[in-house]
Order: C-alpha cells, then sequence, then structure tokens
C-alpha cells in the first residue's frame, strides 16, 4: 500500500503539472484573500502565494528543487512576457518625445542611485558579493532583473525578496515623502513611484490616476532598460 | 483567438532575435531586454500588427507576478545561506530604498516643467 502511495508521490512529482496548478491555485487563492483584506499596500498577493506554496512545500515535504524544475515550465512565458513589455513602452512613446529633457536628466542619476545606495549600504555592512550581486538591480521589474542577476551571478531567490521589499517601500515612501516635499504632480509622484518600486509602485500609480499610472510605467520601462544595459558593464569594469 | 496565436508568436520570434543577438554579440543584458527594444523598434517601423501583438502581450503582461512568483517561493528556503547578511539586506533595502525616493523626487521637482493645466492632467491614458 505505502509502495503505491510512494509511487504515486513519485510520479506527481516528475510531471510539471503539479508545480503549475500548485501555482496557479496559491495564486488564485492569494488574490483572493488579498482582494477581501482591501488590498493592502504592504502585501501584494505575490507575497502570499509565495508563503502559501512554500508551506505546502513545507507540509508535504516537497524538496523546493523539485517543485522548482516544475514550475521553470511557467517562468518560461517569462521570455515571450518581457518582450511584451515593448507594447506600453512603445504607446508611452510621446511621453518620451514630449519630456524628453527633464527625463534624460533625472533618470539617469535616478536609476543609478536607487542600486547604488543600496549597493553601498550593503558593502559597508559587510555583504559578501554574491548579495551585492542579489541586491543591484533591487529597483528593476522581475522579468528584466532576473536577467540582470544572472548575468551578475547572484541568488534568485533573494533578488526576489529584495523587490517585493523594495516595492512596498518605494510605494510607503512615495506616500510619505510626497506631501512632505509639497509634490503634488502626478506626473513626478507616478514616475518615481516605477523608477524606484518598478511593478508594485506602477500599480499603486494606476490606482492614484491614469496620469500617475502612465509616467509610472515609463519610469519603470526605462529603469529597466537603462539598468539592463549599463549594470553588467559597470560590474565588468570593476571587476566583481 | 487566431489573433492571439500570431501575437504569440510574434513575442516569440523576436525573443529567439534577441536572443541570436546576445549570443553571437556576447552582449551582458538578457534576451527578453534585447528582445523588448526590438519589439518597440518593430512597432516604431509598422513592422507587425499591434491588435495582434497587444492581444497576446496583454494577458502576459497581467500575469508576471504569478510568473515570477515560483522565484519569490525560493527566498523562505535561502534563511541559512545568507545568515549573518540579513542585517546589511533589510537595511540596504529599507534605507536604500528611503532615500532613492527622496533623490528621485527632489530631481523630478528640478527637472519637471510644470503641468500644462493644474489638477487637469492633459495625457490621457493610452
Amino acid at each position: 500500500m505505502s509502495d503505491a502511495l510512494i509511487a504515486l508521490r513519485e510520479a506527481l512529482l516528475a510531471t510539471p503539472l503539479s508545480s503549475t496548478a500548485l501555482t496557479l491555485a496559491a495564486y488564485l487563492a492569494a488574490l483572493w484573500a488579498v482582494e477581501r483584506l482591501g488590498r493592502p499596500s504592504w502585501c501584494p498577493a505575490v507575497l502570499l502565494a509565495a508563503l502559501l506554496v512554500a508551506a505546502i512545500l513545507w507540509g508535504l515535504s516537497i524538496d523546493f528543487a523539485d517543485y522548482r524544475r516544475g514550475a521553470d515550465w511557467l517562468m518560461l512565458l517569462l521570455g515571450p512576457a518581457t518582450v511584451a513589455l515593448g507594447v506600453p513602452l512603445y504607446q508611452q512613446l510621446h511621453h518620451i518625445r514630449a519630456l524628453w529633457k527633464p527625463l534624460a536628466l533625472s533618470l539617469p542619476p535616478a536609476a543609478a542611485l536607487a542600486s547604488c545606495y543600496s549597493l553601498a549600504l550593503a558593502w559597508a555592512l559587510g555583504a559578501s558579493p554574491e548579495v551585492l550581486a542579489s541586491l543591484a538591480p533591487k529597483s528593476v521589474t522581475a522579468p528584466i532583473a532576473l536577467g540582470i542577476v544572472e548575468e551578475l551571478g547572484g541568488s534568485v531567490p533573494l533578488l526576489m525578496g529584495g523587490l517585493l521589499i523594495t516595492g512596498v517601500m518605494a510605494t510607503l515612501a512615495v506616500r510619505l515623502l510626497g506631501p512632505a516635499l509639497g509634490i503634488r504632480d502626478h506626473r513626478i509622484l507616478g514616475f518615481a513611484l516605477g523608477v524606484n518600486g518598478h511593478a508594485v509602485g506602477t500599480v499603486r500609480a494606476f490606482e492614484m490616476s491614469p496620469s500617475a499610472g502612465a509616467f509610472a510605467s515609463l519610469g519603470m520601462s526605462l529603469t529597466g532598460i537603462l539598468t539592463a544595459l549599463c549594470l553588467p558593464l559597470a560590474w565588468r569594469l570593476l571587476g566583481l | 483567438m487566431i489573433a492571439v496565436l500570431r501575437g504569440f508568436l510574434w513575442l516569440t520570434g523576436v525573443w529567439l532575435a534577441g536572443e541570436t543577438l546576445v549570443v553571437l554579440l556576447d552582449l551582458p543584458v538578457s534576451a527578453g531586454v534585447v528582445g523588448m527594444l526590438l519589439m518597440t523598434g518593430l512597432l516604431m517601423l509598422r513592422i507587425g500588427r499591434l491588435d495582434d501583438i497587444a492581444a497576446a502581450g496583454q494577458p502576459l503582461i497581467g500575469l508576471l507576478a504569478m510568473l515570477i512568483m515560483p522565484g519569490v517561493v525560493g527566498v523562505f528556503f535561502i534563511a541559512d545561506d545568507f545568515a549573518g547578511q540579513w542585517l546589511a539586506v533589510a537595511v540596504a533595502l529599507v534605507i536604500g530604498t528611503l532615500a532613492s525616493v527622496l533623490t528621485t523626487l527632489l530631481l523630478m521637482r528640478r527637472c519637471m516643467p510644470a503641468e500644462p493645466a493644474a489638477d487637469a492632467p492633459q495625457e490621457s491614458l493610452t
């Protein structure tokens, strides 16, 4: 009897469909729960869904590597999904044409500092090179950041955790600092949300106004592109 | 439905083109980013039907959070790997993000021209 059960378990773990079903179920459950809680900005659905999956893996004592092997099939879609980000970027081009000067002046330092502040702090507190590589793309939207971290040789799970915390912190920071600095221009608030808080911040910006959302997605794409093009080069030059 | 398939073929094809460039030119950038730039460039040149590509791309972008979720799960299994560095990680993320938001806001307040019409944003959602 127990032999049959072990064989069944083996068979189920061998197919990527188990991981797929688990991922979909956890994500849908998390969406439902987050909706129930009134969409708190400190708890994105992804975080809750990841907690659920982790708890189930732990409860059934399934190896994370086994789950990950199946889920890789799902993550394969990240490739075309990243390419698809070119569509909203194309649709935002009129903003870039109209405001290229302020954008060209503020985007590169903003995107570079988003990475540098954290790197400097982590380095000063004695973080290892692997940790530094995982934190460097922390303000970049996840599909692009994944590609960067592979180039730099960081840890994907650590990057993912960092991305979530960064997104939530950026949302909080804009909400606190915006009024304190007397900034009411939704274009600026949205841009700051997108540059620093990637997708999490962009979702929050779309809740503020369509204009904030448009500038957030613009800031998010431009930060992603700029970081993806410059960070691996800078890393090579620094010899890290 | 056929439109979605056509769009998905475009997205996959452009990703493959991106991967080709990355491998051939030894670019330190991921194929997805190169593909995204190629996609924008193609659309600017009016190559590829925007409707088809958007039909496949919109749902994929909407599902991005779910697609990265398996990666997030890993964070709960690495606690031991980075023992002793969690303080550095936490400080870097929390203080670093606060500082960078502050910088962005100050920079943008400096550089951005005033809105065309106060409290009535002109730009419509595309």
